[in-house]
């Protein structure tokens, strides 16, 4: 079946999913005073995807947002369901959301950690800023120690 | 009067960077003073090195390899023929180091006599003097802590429990919130030193620390001093910094709201008191807490220029960069300052700053550095940016977030809050996420807007960013789900038209002409 055309938009960070037809989008009230969209370079596998990439600021927040026809996305998401069915796994993998250099390490491998604990801070410009558990678990592996310098993404360490 | 023709020094080097550098550049340019910049690697593009007429490579990103190097900056002073060093605040501006090299490179250092600067920029010994002078001070310590020995660690838990929760941990060369932590226990106590010491010595190159009580729901008010060679020494008036995050101030004002005519006459009085106690020259600012009962507790006093300068400026009408550098040259305080000087305890306007900061306030204001993809400042009446930064500049890791200050002043504070709110509209900031929705949503709190509720832990007590977060990110699914359909963001945006620049024939003729007559 066939319903009108909906636009998928998803903001990753938040995160956050809508899929607007094209009545719903007509509708919607244009840019004020304070807000902008600027579109973000796409990459071949953007392209190829039919993704593209903006820059939206409102009240001061700053967002990337994802746009892709909706058929497209379901399409794309059913094939990635059926592969990533057998590698279900709680196990999260902490990133580093800020350059800068690993000042201290409050847990060790196979530490067992609540939500909310802290688990290592990395200081970047002149501030400490502690990194804490999302979900309670097992500390698997960490991948830095102190004194590290670390990029944006990579990887700190994983709790199970 | 000053004579047209004279001005305080032939050329200046700028210790610093961003937009301190500039605010200092601007006020050198307007004396006729040339400029020289120092950077780094990491600055070789930065605003601050091209708005100086010259500048001086002084070494690697991190700032303990460069911009805190004592021996780079009077050299690089030497070398470039500057006669005097402004330090700006922050990097040596506190360390007697750079006022004593400079003293013996036969350097104008732009600040206080050395001494003056160990005696009050170690935040130690300024409490020691403030109380010896009668001035009331924070309940504390009064030497730095030693966590060296098992004495020392016996000792600061006494001090700490003598003293009781929650307190303080700060660094005795601190300022900015850097080095400082809260302890609300004595099982937090030895971390909060060691971690506090770590990130002291890491700003300033000294890692001592000490205790002071924590006075609860009390404000931060602060006075603007100056001083000179001639005996005088005076309060331009007061600020208030109440709205802080990690002790690090995210707003400005001045004059602090709400106080009487003879309650700013007295804080003002005990700030010049401390002041010339050690015989100050040049700008500094004497920091207090106002206690809900009213009273005045002296913190420290910072020998060195305010981030938050401007609103003082704005509200006295003077030029504190002006007059740090006529005083450092030998000069008196001008008579218009002590005019202001005179008038501080009863302003007639009312200036509010915002500091713009690439951090995160939807996560816990954690640093976010980037590239500035789009910067479009507000103007119009009464509004004053001092920017660090331009499209394209690049926000680094290595150094404080600040990139720029807004301020607005009106003749009210009523006023000065709706011209912000307009300023806070007109500003667009794109690439890197700032502090701008903080801003925005702290106008509208009555905590702030009726200044009812002003004390330092107004951010902990009342930000809570995730529902504004989530309504933003809504608009913004929406807004970008109009550019994804519609063709017009595919293109570049055409050229604004009815500014006489779509059709630019006419002086391209005329161009093409004058080149033709000079040939």
């Amino acid at each position: 079946m066939t319903g009108p055309r909906r636009t998928r938009v998803t903001i990753e960070a938040v995160p956050l999913v809508i899929q607007p037809d094209e009545a719903e989008i007509a509708s919607f009230e244009p840019a004020r005073r304070g807000e902008h969209v600027s579109p973000l370079p796409m990459t071949a596998g953007d392209r190829a995807d039919g993704i593209r990439r903006f820059e939206v600021v409102v009240d001061g927040w700053l967002f990337e947002a994802a746009t892709e026809p909706a058929v497209r996305a379901e399409l794309r998401e059913r094939v990635a369901r059926s592969a990533a069915v057998h590698h279900a796994t709680a196990r999260l993998t902490l990133r580093a959301q800020i350059p800068g250099r690993v000042v201290r390490l409050w847990v060790g491998v196979g530490e067992k950690v609540e939500r909310g604990q802290r688990l290592l801070a990395i200081e970047a410009m002149k501030m400490e800023n502690e990194i804490r558990a999302p979900q309670p678990g097992v500390v698997e592996d960490i991948r830095v120690e102190i004194g590290a310098r670390v990029e944006r993404e990579d990887e700190l360490l994983s709790i199970g | 009067m000053r004579k047209d023709t004279e001005r305080p020094f032939k050329r200046v080097l700028i210790a610093n960077r961003g937009e301190i550098a500039i605010r200092i550049i601007r006020a050198c340019r307007e004396l006729g003073i040339e400029t020289v910049a120092v950077y780094s690697d990491a600055d070789a593009d930065a605003l601050h090195r091209r708005a100086a007429d010259t500048s001086v490579h002084i070494g690697p990103a991190p700032a303990t390899e460069s911009y805190l190097l004592v021996d780079r900056v009077v050299e690089a002073a030497r070398s470039s023929g500057a006669q005097a060093i402004h330090p700006g605040y922050g990097f040596l501006s506190e360390q007697p180091e750079l006022a004593e090299a400079c003293v013996a490179a036969g350097i104008v250092f732009i600040g206080p006599a050395p001494e003056t600067l160990a005696q009050l920029g170690d935040k130690l010994a300024a409490r020691r003097r403030a109380s010896a002078a009668g001035v009331p001070v924070v309940q504390g310590t009064f030497e730095p802590i030693d966590l060296a020995t098992d004495d020392g660690t016996a000792q600061v838990r006494a001090e700490a429990k003598r003293i009781g929760w929650p307190l303080l941990v700060k660094a005795a060369a601190g300022g900015g919130g850097r080095g400082m932590r809260r302890v609300d226990g004595l099982d937090q106590l030895d971390e909060a030193v060691t971690s506090a010491s770590r990130e002291a010595a890491a700003s300033f190159g000294d890692g001592s620390v000490y205790l002071e009580r924590f006075v609860e729901r009390a404000r931060h008010v602060e006075v603007q001093l100056l001083g000179d060679d001639h005996g005088n020494v005076v309060a331009l008036g007061e600020r208030d910094c109440s709205v802080q995050r990690r002790h690090q101030k995210l707003v400005e004002e001045a004059p602090a709201p709400g106080l009487t005519t003879e309650q700013r006459r007295h804080l003002h009085g005990l700030a010049v008191n401390v002041a010339s106690t050690v015989g100050l020259r040049n700008a500094a600012t004497a920091e207090f807490l106002l206690s809900p009962d009213g009273e005045f507790w002296f913190l420290e006093v910072n020998a060195r220029l305010q981030v938050e300068h401007g609103v003082t400026e704005l509200v006295a009408d003077v030029d504190l960069v002006h007059e740090q550098l006529w005083i450092a040259a030998g000069h008196p305080i001008s008579a218009r300052a002590l005019a202001a000087a005179g008038r501080a305890a009863a302003p007639e306007r009312h200036a509010i700053e915002i500091r713009l900061s690439a951090e995160h306030p939807g996560l816990h204001f954690a640093p976010a550095p980037g590239r500035v993809t789009r910067w479009r400042p507000p103007t119009g009446p009464g509004v004053r940016v001092d920017a660090g930064v331009e499209e394209g500049s690049e926000v680094s890791e290595h150094y404080d977030p600040l990139i720029a200050k807004l301020l607005v002043v009106a003749e009210d504070r009523p006023e000065a809050l709706a011209r912000l709110a307009r300023a806070l509209d007109e500003l667009e900031v794109g690439g890197i996420q700032t502090t701008l929705p903080f801003d925005r949503w702290l106008l509208h709190q009555p905590d702030f807007a009726d200044a009812t509720g002003l004390s330092t832990d107004l951010v902990d007590r009342l930000w809570q960013p995730l529902e504004l977060v989530s309504v933003a990110a809504l608009r913004a699914a929406e807004l970008a789900a109009v550019a994804a359909t519609s063709s017009s963001t595919e293109a570049a945006p055409p050229p604004a038209d009815g500014d006489g620049r779509a059709d630019d024939s006419w002086w391209r003729a005329g161009i093409q002409e004058a080149t033709e007559r000079l040939e």
